[in-house]
């Protein structure tokens, strides 16, 4: 389909963000569009909700999300779910044979297990096979910390980062995972993390919007004279 | 509102209705909005803390073309509707999402716009979805004029006269509304940004400030159209035909998947209407004040039914029931013994064996309208903070969610779901729009788009795959196994806390009619005169006989 520069008839600004131009999206935005995008690269609903959260979440602490989540979009559609998924159990977590996880159903599986014995527990470690844009776990990390009271570090081969929800150490977290495909394990100790504070909102490239865009469109159906003649009044609105 | 409001050892708890009772499409579908709406409760507040509003620019030219801003200042805060009016061809003007430009666009201006800003938003605003506006803006709205009531105003005050009342009657608002976009559209401020302000705590106060504000620029548009054609023989609009005015409001399917995607915020406006009619049942004994007050609501709903009007063959029979259950009660209450134990409650019972649904809702309203000191406060709890319900519960086992399967979604898995009549409609979203559109599977392309509003249908796949996991096992076993019931077992677990969270019917049935969704959502703004255009798409109206903002200090209140 085509979206004329000045068509004013759709639900969502985002399409008129254009070439060289960025703007600052509402997260409300950011959630929506992101989710959609997600749906639209394969994730099922439940999950495409997740990848909406984390990029909204990055957002709101200065992180950009969305272009996260793209890069990340953009590798894995088409791959099957057996493909991203890990195989969980206590300590241990694999990615399949060969592949790396995604790091949305990563990190909401984690926090599906965070009560269970396979999840992250204080004053243990739990491996973790490779995982695509890691970045992508903070915002299922810092929920799982948040609620059971815990402080987790992210160690892979060459790196290691805190997440104590300092916003400076936020940052520190997603520069050094960003983009990154590595194996990681998560580790954990009792402790109150700080709230993660807001940060400044980034403004997202009007390519990283055009791309997400492109994905979330593949959710939409194509227009038929019987749709859009059921759509509006049956009568006249110049009354 | 969390379930420990709404608790079973409470003394309402027997004169609640269960959601099986209220949560089904033809009652839902007969809602009247009450005193808890949310234009009510906004009017009630800005009468109690003695807001302030005046209109400090007016620069609208002979056209009609220029904008003005209306400021509202409360405690310390300011909030401006900036309005732009335009000059519309009338080849142009539509209601539907697919029009391109309007007779009046708008914003909702957190504070006070300097001339920078207007220049911004002047850049923007008018362009509606093809504009960004910023976090310093909290709705963008526009409104189409109502052509015959607008140039029959218009022309009438001009030459010094008053408009023909049964004119404005008919019609009820010069201007009607065919968008009002909030919580973070088009880069305005998200609603978690203002949710903490105690003006704003309360679900869609800055779309109805934002509507409240559009009434009063209608009617200082034709006064201003009237001056540029009659000069100094033009009048102002009478002031007590100015208050049967309000602001008319077109809407469609956009609005109808709310309701469904925000299972947490549908329970909570549900759980604070029953409550309130549980608390006015559960009474021992009816004050005088309280029989006058309920005399004067039924008076006032009498009137109301008696000047809604509809043509459409949906709405006409339904009607005809209402101003029927109407006369009934009014000759029921005039002989009512309201010295009975639990006169209320008695009365109630009643309705519900004699009138038809439209009667029982009205009467609802009715009811609470006597009794503010009674139920005004459940107006603070129908917000609601989504947030902590969407994470899953992983460790629920399988059991556990099986019982609240059982428990709450019995009348989802009663559906056959084999059926064509049962699955011959399917949610999608248009390519060419992006707005929510229902479609016919057995004739129409895009099923496999689907979008998941019917959670009846969800809830029955996940019955079946739970049917092979072990009793014991976690659910997010089931859901490393299963990614497809994400979406859905997020839902079951929210309604184990939140009974009201389902529209309990099938809501892609060949029977299902979409308007039923956006009346209940609609009375909850406070709409009335619903007049559905199709099955699919509605006029109402907002503000009828609400005071403008300068009566609002003199204590004038619907």
């Amino acid at each position: 389909m085509t979206i004329a520069p000045h068509d004013q008839t759709r639900g969502d600004s985002t399409p008129y963000i254009e070439d060289g131009l960025s703007a600052s999206l509402s997260r409300n935005e950011v959630a929506s569009l992101c989710m959609k995008a997600a749906r639209g690269a394969g994730m099922s609903w439940g999950l495409a909700e997740e990848a909406g959260f984390a990029a909204a979440w990055l957002v709101q602490h200065g992180i950009n999300g969305p272009s996260h989540l793209y890069a990340h979009l953009d590798q894995a559609q088409g791959r099957p779910w057996g493909d991203l998924c890990p195989t969980v159990s206590p300590g241990a977590w694999e990615a399949p044979a060969g592949r790396a996880l995604c790091p949305i159903a990563l990190g909401a599986t984690l926090c599906d297990y965070a009560e269970l014995p396979e999840g992250i527990k204080a004053g243990s470690s739990l491996e973790i096979g490779k995982v695509d844009h890691p970045v992508l776990l903070i915002p299922f990390l810092a929920v799982i910390a948040a609620s059971n009271d815990l402080l987790i570090d992210i160690v892979w081969t060459g790196g290691m980062v805190s997440l104590g929800g300092r916003s400076d150490t936020l940052m520190h977290a997603a520069h050094a995972l960003a983009g990154q495909q590595v194996p990681i394990t998560l580790t954990a100790r009792s402790g109150k993390p700080q709230v993660a504070t807001p940060g400044k909102v980034p403004k997202i490239s009007a390519e990283i919007i055009a791309a997400l865009n492109t994905l979330a469109m593949r959710t939409t159906v194509p227009s038929s004279e019987s749709s859009r003649a059921g759509a509006g009044s049956t009568t006249t609105d110049n009354d | 509102m969390s379930q420990s409001a709404h608790d079973a050892t409470s003394q309402t708890a027997p004169f609640r209705r269960p959601a099986s009772e209220v949560m089904h499409l033809d009652r839902i579908g007969c809602s009247h909005p009450t005193r808890l709406s949310f234009l009510r409760s906004m009017l009630r507040r800005l009468h109690r803390e003695n807001w302030k509003v005046d209109r400090p620019v007016w620069e609208v030219d002979a056209t009609g073309s220029g904008h003005a801003v209306y400021r509202t200042r409360c405690g310390d805060r300011t909030y401006s509707l900036v309005a732009f009016a335009h000059d519309l061809p009338e080849d142009m003007r539509s209601d539907r999402v697919i029009a391109t430009a309007w007779d009046a666009t708008f914003t909702l201006f957190d504070g006070e716009p300097t001339q920078a800003d207007i220049v911004r938003l002047r850049d923007n605003v008018p362009l509606q979805e093809a504009g960004r506006i910023t976090t310093r803006e909290l709705t963008l709205a526009r409104a189409n004029r109502s052509v015959r009531l607008f140039h029959h105003v218009v022309g009438a005050l001009s030459q010094g006269l008053q408009p023909d009342p049964a004119e404005i009657a008919d019609i009820g608002y010069l201007m009607r509304t065919t968008a009002v976009y909030g919580s973070g559209k088009f880069g305005a401020a998200d609603r978690s940004e203002i949710a903490d302000r105690p003006e704003l705590a309360a679900p869609f106060q800055v779309e109805m400030l934002t509507v409240w504000l559009i009434r009063a620029f209608t009617v200082d548009i034709v006064e201003h159209m009237a001056v540029v054609k009659g000069g100094d023989r033009a009048v102002r609009l009478d002031r007590d035909l100015r208050r049967t005015l309000g602001v008319g409001n077109s809407t469609g399917l956009g609005m109808a998947p709310f309701i469904v995607r925000h299972p947490v915020l549908l329970n909570n406006w549900m759980i604070a209407r029953e409550e309130a009619l549980a608390r006015v049942r559960a009474q021992s004994g009816a004050t005088q004040p309280a029989v006058a007050g309920l005399r004067v609501a039924l008076d006032a709903a009498i009137e109301n039914a008696r000047v809604w009007t509809s043509q459409h063959p949906l709405q006409v029979p339904k009607l005809a029931a209402l101003r029927d259950d109407l006369r009934m009660l009014s000759d029921t209450v005039d002989t009512w013994d309201f010295g009975q134990p639990l006169p209320w409650d008695a009365l109630w019972r009643w309705s519900v064996d004699v009138l038809s649904l439209e009667g029982q809702e009205a009467l609802l309203s009715i009811m609470l309208e006597p009794h503010g000191d009674l139920v005004d406060d459940l107006a603070d709890c129908m917000s609601a903070d989504e947030a902590p319900s969407f994470r899953i519960d992983g460790a629920m086992c399988v059991r556990d969610l099986r019982t609240i399967l059982k428990q709450n979604y019995s009348w989802a898995l009663s559906i056959d779901f084999t059926t064509p009549e049962n699955i011959a409609r399917f949610w999608y979203v248009s390519e060419e729009k992006l707005e929510p559109r229902l479609g016919e599977r057995a004739t129409e392309e895009g099923a496999t788009l689907e979008q998941p509003l019917c959670i009846a249908r969800l809830v029955a796949e996940l019955d079946e795959t739970l049917q092979e996991r072990d009793e014991d096992e976690p659910v997010a076993a089931v859901l490393l196994a299963h990614p497809e019931h994400r979406y859905v077992m997020r839902r079951v677990q929210i309604a184990q806390n939140h009974p009201f969270a389902e529209v309990q019917d099938n809501l892609i049935s060949a029977d299902m009619l979409p308007i039923d969704l956006l009346r209940c959502k609609l009375s909850f703004f406070g709409a009335t005169r619903f007049d559905p255009r199709s099955d699919r798409w509605v006029r109402i109206n907002l503000f009828q006989g609400a005071p403008f903002p300068d009566e609002i200090e003199q204590g004038y209140l619907p």
